[in-house]
């Protein structure tokens, strides 16, 4: 029987980054809704009462963390030691091999193309929708931070990006793609999370326990 | 403290205010009279001054040049035109319950031409129009409530005696005008004409005549937001600072939400649910109920509406927003809060989409994940390797 070998596939960096961001996501979703629909606190005096504040604080707070993840996240897709991967993420570029992938994943075919990058062709396009994604809710986060608070380096981000509330066509429709996005990371979680089980169970090779070790195992010679 | 720039900006002011005054034509009343007249004491005519400097976010070392510029707020001829509207921006100018200093301005405003309020008709008022245009060039000031129609070649819309159309008599007027001023929604983007389905192509002055233009956006608009932008400009000679959608950011700088007397209840998570709950008769927070103050710059919330005596929020309905581009569209329903129109309309908001999409989703990889057991586990039983090569 051929030997099992580990190999590395992700940095700690990029460990840290991964749960980080979802950690944020998930938070991110919640106190948003929460926000798009507040819950009445009916008993108290209403200056004993602050909920929708800390809301919106924990909220913003985890928006700018987000942020900053992201931008950690695209400098080590260029910069990485280990492995920039920015090259990976444009996997799908190579056709032949997409459509392969789409026929593994509809179960048409039993085996998925060959291995060329760190991401499979509809991963690559995945993960790139997601940082599409990411910098969108950003921009728009940071107009609706900006919107409400007129000092320091957020009234400097939205001195920047006031044009862009414009071009989306006001607050309002910043606040509606905002909204709207926050759907994709539902959709996006629901399909990224089942993926990972997927092939954790079809290929073997410890997708699942990847993100938290670094290491895949393969078999074959290395 | 004054600054040095304020200092800077007070003596061009007073330049400026000199040059006026032997420019233009002698005031046609005499304001002061006029507030007597009126029944407005000064002591209440120093208090608006007061008011209006602070409004124009300037120091009070400008009061004096504010009473200034008011004094001689006649001698600025304005054609005021009207094209696709309602013209209640005119009647909200006009009317109220007594008058204030800013319904006497607007009174002695040297109106050389105004549809609604003059009394000449006909031939008769098309040669006033032609006389301002031809007397004060680059002096007078167009200010224009209405949207232009553009559809059938702009034929939508034609008035007057000659039969021109919104357009033509648009770019007639405001080529020679020192600037132009739109008062309301319809003027600045189209408002109620534009709004879906836009039969007539209607869209705002400055997209149609393609200048641009100091806009007073509300639906109606305040007046003081009004009366303001024309004392700067007699102040400074120029319009004044104007952000992305060409409002006067002195007057629509800021978040109605952020300055609402209601925000506390907002902060403290009590809001309306439905109207006339415990919640309504205590003064919470609409945003539940649709209020659109958190996407509206406007400064509804200090200067208040007639007199200053209430505004929207105050009097128990949500902002529906109608200082922003495209409101009539963007920000309806305006009693839920979000708005509805998604796709294809109806009664279809994105939560119900995103929900419905998400059961979907999680039922589609749930019978993904029995046809792929079904598929791959009997492989793993048959030749004992797994399958693929690809990789996550
Ligand atoms: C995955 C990321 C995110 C999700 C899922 C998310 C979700 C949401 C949702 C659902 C809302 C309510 C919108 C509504 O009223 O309908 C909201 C509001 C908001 N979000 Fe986010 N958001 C995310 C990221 C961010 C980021 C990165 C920032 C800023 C740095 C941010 C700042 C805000 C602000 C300022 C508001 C408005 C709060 C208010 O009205 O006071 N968000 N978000
Ligand atoms: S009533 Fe409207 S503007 Fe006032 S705090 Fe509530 S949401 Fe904001």
């Amino acid at each position: 029987m051929e030997a099992v070998v580990p190999k590395k596939h992700w940095t700690v960096a990029i460990r840290i980054n991964h749960w980080a961001m979802a950690f944020a996501i998930f938070v991110l979703i919640g106190t948003g809704f929460l926000i798009a629909y507040p819950v009445t606190v009916p008993g108290g005096e209403t200056w004993q009462k602050f909920s929708v504040g800390y809301i919106r604080f924990v909220h913003i707070l985890f928006g700018m963390f987000l942020a900053l993840l992201f931008l950690w996240r695209v400098y080590l897709a260029f910069f990485s030691t280990f492995r920039a991967d920015w090259k990976d993420l444009l996997a799908f570029t190579n056709i032949p091999n997409t459509v392969q992938q789409i026929k593994f994943y509809l179960l048409i075919d039993k085996k998925g193309p060959p291995h060329t990058g760190l991401y499979g062709p509809m991963q690559s396009l995945a993960y790139l929708g997601l940082f599409g994604m990411v910098f969108l809710i950003v921009v728009t986060g940071i107009i609706l931070m900006g919107a409400g608070y007129g000092a320091g380096f957020t009234a400097l981000l939205y001195g920047i990006l006031k044009p862009v509330e414009r071009l989306m066509g006001g607050l309002a429709m910043v606040r509606y793609i905002h909204h709207v996005l926050t759907w994709g990371f539902v959709l996006f979680i629901v399909v990224h999370v089942y993926m990972a089980f997927w092939y954790d169970a079809v290929l073997k090779q410890g997708t699942l326990s990847s993100m938290v070790s670094g290491y895949m195992f393969e078999k074959g010679d290395h | 403290m004054v600054g040095k720039h304020y200092r800077r900006l007070l003596e061009q002011c007073k330049i400026r205010m000199d040059r006026f005054e032997k420019e233009y034509p002698a005031p046609r009343e005499d304001f002061q009279a006029l507030l007597k007249e009126r029944g407005v004491s000064r002591r209440d005519f120093l208090k608006w001054t007061s008011f209006m400097t602070a409004a124009l976010m300037l120091p009070p070392i400008f009061k004096p040049m504010v009473t200034r510029a008011a004094e001689n707020f006649s001698r600025l001829p304005v054609v005021w035109l009207h094209f696709a509207e309602c013209t209640g921006c005119s009647e909200a100018f006009l009317r109220s319950s007594y008058p204030n200093v800013d319904d006497i301005l607007l009174e002695t405003i040297s109106l050389e031409y105004h549809e609604t309020i003059m009394a000449a008709a006909g031939d008769q008022a098309e040669k006033c129009l032609e006389d301002c245009i031809h007397h004060f060039p680059g002096k007078y000031v167009c200010v224009i409530e209405g949207a232009i129609p553009q559809g059938l070649n702009g034929q939508f819309m034609r008035l007057g005696p000659k039969g021109e159309t919104g357009v033509q008599i648009g770019k007639k007027v405001t080529s020679k005008a020192a600037a132009t001023i739109c008062i309301g929604s319809c003027a600045i983007w189209g408002g109620i004409p534009s709004a879906r389905p836009n039969p007539t192509d209607a869209v705002g002055v400055s997209k149609a005549l393609g200048i641009s233009t100091v806009n007073i956006a509300g639906c109606p608009p305040n007046t003081v937001n009004f009366t303001g932008t024309l004392l700067y400009f007699i102040m400074f000679g120029a319009m004044p600072p104007l952000d992305g959608q060409g409002r006067p950011i002195w007057a629509y700088g800021k978040r109605v939400h952020d300055f609402c007397e209601r925000r506390p209840h907002y902060d403290a998570g009590e809001f309306v649910e439905q109207w006339g709950d415990e919640g309504a008769r205590r003064g919470w927070c609409l945003y539940k109920v649709g209020c659109k103050g958190p996407y509206t710059f406007a400064n509804c919330p200090h200067l208040r509406f007639n007199d200053h005596i209430s505004w929207p929020v105050m009097a128990g309905h949500g902002c529906i927003g109608c200082t922003e581009s495209g409101f009539w569209d963007t920000m309806a329903p305006y009693e839920k809060p979000i708005h509805e129109a998604t796709f294809g309309g109806g009664e279809r908001t994105v939560d119900k989409i995103g929900t419905v999409l998400t059961v979907a989703t999680v039922a589609g990889v749930a019978a993904h994940g029995v046809l792929s057991a079904m598929r791959h586990g009997r492989t793993d039983k048959k030749d004992g390797t797994t399958t693929g090569a690809g990789k996550e």
